[in-house]
């Protein structure tokens, strides 16, 4: 089963327009949303949440349109957005006594056990956390009542590298049940790297791709050749390029490139600057 | 809902706590001071406006947005203000209703009369603040909520200027007064269910 399945689905802001976006995320796996500032990935997130509306397309959500029994839908997704959202005088305690009248499955041992491992003290307020603090109680609370998918928008941002690291094995962990999945949308392009099975890459409202992350991998390579020799390759072959006085650095499609030419590996990071900045 | 509820009494008394406070004080002085009933009816217009308080504070602290991922309607979202509003709103009444008795008895006054028109004072006090601002706030947020609650509020003086002129205060005194009282509470609960009724139907369409 898909644990996520978006077809077509479009907003149009007037000044900003998601068009057609098709997405799917099958259970077990995690998918990266990978776009600049303002491509698209926070709205996709909030309509699959139906916080907005969508103008036209469907979103299924572990198996049901997304606007029939959200309630019931929601008490299985674990959701952190970008700015956490807790009310900054409530104490952790406090945040597991609201969400254990608002979970059915609130697990507290859990949570308690969270808060330990991220460091969290119980009594104090949250407006009194940093930034790294605030979003490992985000985490914590979107894990603490058994989710089956998991939506994060730039959770791991603001994280020092020690617990992003610890966070992104807790996501690993998490897909290791079958029927889970994860969602995730990132700056730090290397994290999705990092634990992705699947990765979307947003640019102004459009899918520019959404396929296995190392099939996309192998399908793209970069070589360093001069104009000349770029300029000979088949139509189509390169994606992205970028001049510099040692020559063209270009981000070509392997299978149309021939075999004399040296292709490197390219990596996510790179790959994304290419397909969104130097696009050709 | 209890969730949402928990969350808001927290923020109540962390928020809210001076306010609290400012209603025991205004409420004693109200026993020794002059004949004036205004430390009697600050505290319910203190309390009118609490919900309204309360969703600044989650505005403020992106909450508007976190709940919407939660699993609650935007229905239940919005009662649990009305709720908020509800309790505060009739602790405060029945606050200054006993306050007042003890007033009148330390003057060998008591009268029901006056009680009845200071429920129906305060009644009308308590839940037109809330029952009048609360769907704006719902529609266009805290800050433009506001901003078109004051007009409506210029509004509602010219409407009760020209009731004046139309002689509607002498009207009700002839009424009797349990029977005001009775007719203002009935008003007032249509208002509120009212403007309950209409926050949810314009939050259920407004883009958190």
């Amino acid at each position: 089963m898909n644990a996520l399945e978006i077809k077509g689905l479009t907003k149009d802001y007037g000044s900003f327009r998601l068009q057609g976006l098709d997405l799917t995320l099958p259970s077990g796996c995690i998918l990266g949303l990978i776009g600049e500032n303002g491509a698209g990935k926070s709205t996709t997130i909030k309509l699959i949440l139906d916080m907005i509306h969508r103008d036209g397309g469907t979103i299924t959500l572990l198996g049901r349109d997304n606007r029939e029994q959200l309630q019931l839908t929601k008490q299985d997704l674990g959701v952190v957005l970008d700015d956490v959202g807790i009310p900054g005088c409530l104490t952790a305690r406090q945040v597991g006594n609201v969400m254990a009248h608002t979970f059915d499955r609130w697990d507290p041992a859990l949570y308690r056990e969270y808060l330990q491992r991220f460091f969290l003290p119980e009594a104090k307020p949250f407006r009194t956390f940093s930034r790294g603090m605030q979003m490992k109680l985000g985490i914590a609370v979107a894990l603490s009542h058994h989710p089956k998918l998991l939506i994060l928008d730039e959770a791991t941002a603001g994280l020092d590298p020690v617990v992003r690291e610890e966070v992104l094995d807790i996501f690993n962990e998490f897909t290791r049940d079958e029927s889970h999945a994860v969602l995730i949308s990132s700056h730090i392009v290397t994290d999705l790297e990092k634990i992705c099975d699947y990765i979307a890459i947003l640019h102004q409202g459009k899918l520019l791709c959404c396929e296995e992350k190392d099939a996309l991998l192998e399908r793209f390579g970069l070589v360093q050749c001069s104009q000349e020799q770029l300029a000979q390759l088949p139509a189509g072959a390169v994606q992205g390029q970028r001049s510099s006085p040692y020559g063209v650095r270009a981000l070509v499609l392997r299978q149309l490139v021939p075999p004399e030419l040296h292709i490197s590996p390219v990596n996510l990071e790179e790959l994304f600057v290419f397909l969104v900045k130097e696009r050709v | 809902m209890k969730g949402l509820l928990l969350k808001d009494l927290y923020m109540a008394a962390s928020y809210c706590r001076s306010f609290l406070l400012l209603v025991v004080v205004f409420l004693a002085v109200s026993f020794f001071g002059d004949d004036s009933l205004f430390f009697i009816v600050y505290p319910t217009l203190i309390a009118s406006i609490i919900p309204v308080t309360l969703i600044s504070y989650d505005e403020r602290d992106s909450w508007t947005q976190c709940s919407g991922t939660l699993p609650y309607s935007r229905g239940q979202l919005v009662s649990v203000k009305y709720l908020i509003g509800l309790l505060f709103g009739c602790v405060s009444l029945v606050l200054s209703l006993i306050a007042s008795v003890v007033r009148m008895q330390l003057r060998h006054s008591f009268s029901l009369e006056e009680l009845c028109f200071l429920a129906s004072a305060l009644l009308v006090l308590g839940v037109l603040g809330p029952g009048l601002l609360l769907p704006f706030i719902f529609k266009f947020g805290a800050e433009k909520g506001r901003i078109v609650f004051f007009v409506m509020v210029g509004f509602l003086c010219v409407i009760s200027i020209v009731a004046a002129g139309l002689g509607v205060q002498t009207a009700l005194p002839a009424m009797g007064y349990t029977w005001t009282l009775a007719v203002v509470a009935a008003v007032a609960a249509a208002l509120y269910a009212l403007s309950w009724m209409l926050s949810i139907r314009f939050y259920e369409k407004r883009e958190l």
